[in-house]
């Protein structure tokens, strides 16, 4: 059999099959998925948007706030050796004082309040493209729990106006680059937020 | 390259690159006009794969949904949105032949008749069904060559993109298939080969 037959075999083929396509149930399927992730989407550019300006907001107040440093002038002593029959002031010597010979009781520990463990997140980064990092600030900042979901955390749906603790990282540039989640080992305040499993 | 009717009017002019970029962007349009365009060859290319319409159903499905998730990992300097797409329907469509190992028997292929004249008995459709059936038997290395560059009329460039091979190795595998292919129409036997002839020539 020859190649050419073996291509006009295949054309009978291809034509028989032209007309084949998938069925419209698949497109309204697809059509729901995409509305469902546009969805997903625009959360998601909210949240960060919302991060983004919060983190903006702080960072022009803490640039204001920053003063200049003052660094005190190095002082220069220029000391002298005494001349020879001057007199020279000795300095007191130390006199040991035993106060009290009484043994000394044991103090009795004392009871702090333990202050709430920090707990975090890993960072989730807010931009898929940006500058090279070179320095930046983290700054401390309350956002609201969908936030979380628009990184891919599970939040109950009740709960997404909820204020979370959350540490922005800000670049150079002033861009929100990344933000982590910050709860508590004692109120965990964080977790309270997020969707419990099936 | 295939080119196939637009249907969405609004999107008409935009060629697929711009519609994955206006998808990204939460255009449903767009995505819509990608999909009407695009949706037939690929249904085709696993169907012509599996033999299976419900499996090119699903794999349709999946490849569409898999471009909706990663429409970022497209690169215009690797190859066009259709080899993407069928890059993307060839390893789902793998996965179900890995699944199935079956599909690669070489049953139904000796269903020609070797003693009495075919030509005055097989229909178009019947002719049809034997090429495909020996489509569908060959390996699947050189299956996919075959359905992408001789059913689905891709060209050489895109088919390597798809496969994620060089031009040169789809035309050698492209000949290969073929060349499998005749043997298999034609039969191993001398008796087949004259028949498998005859079989062509209905179509010719």
């Amino acid at each position: 059999m020859s190649d050419e037959q073996v291509r006009r075999a295949l054309q009978m083929l291809a034509v028989a099959d032209r007309d084949q396509a998938a069925p419209p149930a698949v497109e309204e399927r697809l059509k729901l998925a995409f509305r469902r992730q546009r969805k997903i989407l625009v959360w998601k550019r909210t949240a960060i948007w919302t991060v983004a300006a919060a983190a903006a907001i702080v960072g022009i107040a803490v640039l204001r706030d920053a003063k200049p440093k003052q660094y005190a002038a190095p002082v220069i002593s220029h000391l002298q050796p005494p001349a020879p029959g001057q007199s020279v002031v000795k300095p007191p010597e130390v006199q040991h004082v035993v106060v009290s010979n009484a043994p000394k009781r044991p103090r009795a520990p004392r009871v702090q309040p333990q202050a709430p463990r920090e707990v975090v997140t890993e960072f989730f980064p807010l931009v898929d493209y940006a500058p090279p990092f070179e320095r930046g600030e983290l700054v401390r900042m309350r956002v609201p729990a969908s936030t979380m979901r628009a990184v891919g955390l599970p939040v109950r749906e009740d709960r997404l106006t909820d204020p979370v603790q959350a540490d922005v990282l800000v670049g150079q540039e002033g861009m929100a680059r990344a933000i982590r989640f910050v709860s508590y080992s004692q109120s965990n305040r964080t977790g309270s937020v997020l969707e419990r499993g099936e | 390259m295939l080119v196939e009717t637009v249907q969405t009017s609004g999107q008409l002019g935009a060629n697929d690159q711009e519609l994955i970029g206006r998808m990204l962007a939460g255009d449903e349009d767009a995505f819509t006009t990608l999909y009407r365009r695009r949706q037939a060859p690929v249904y085709r290319f696993a169907l012509q794969m599996t033999g299976n319409v419900v499996v090119a159903e699903d794999v349709t499905q999946e490849v569409f949904m898999a471009l909706l998730e990663h429409a970022r990992r497209f690169d215009p300097q690797r190859g066009t949105v259709a080899s993407f797409l069928y890059g993307i329907a060839r390893n789902l469509v793998l996965r179900r032949l890995e699944k199935d190992r079956h599909t690669d028997s070489d049953e139904g292929l000796d269903d020609f008749p070797d003693d009495v004249d075919v030509l005055a008995d097989l229909t178009r459709q019947e002719t049809v069904e034997q090429v495909r059936r020996a489509v569908l038997s060959l390996p699947t290395t050189y299956r996919e060559v075959v359905v992408l560059c001789d059913l689905q009329d891709a060209s050489y460039e895109d088919a390597a993109a798809a496969l994620d091979c060089p031009v040169g190795t789809v035309r050698s595998r492209l000949n290969r298939g073929r060349t499998m292919l005749a043997q298999k129409l034609a039969g191993s036997a001398p008796p087949k080969k004259t028949l498998g002839m005859k079989v062509l020539r209905i179509g010719a």
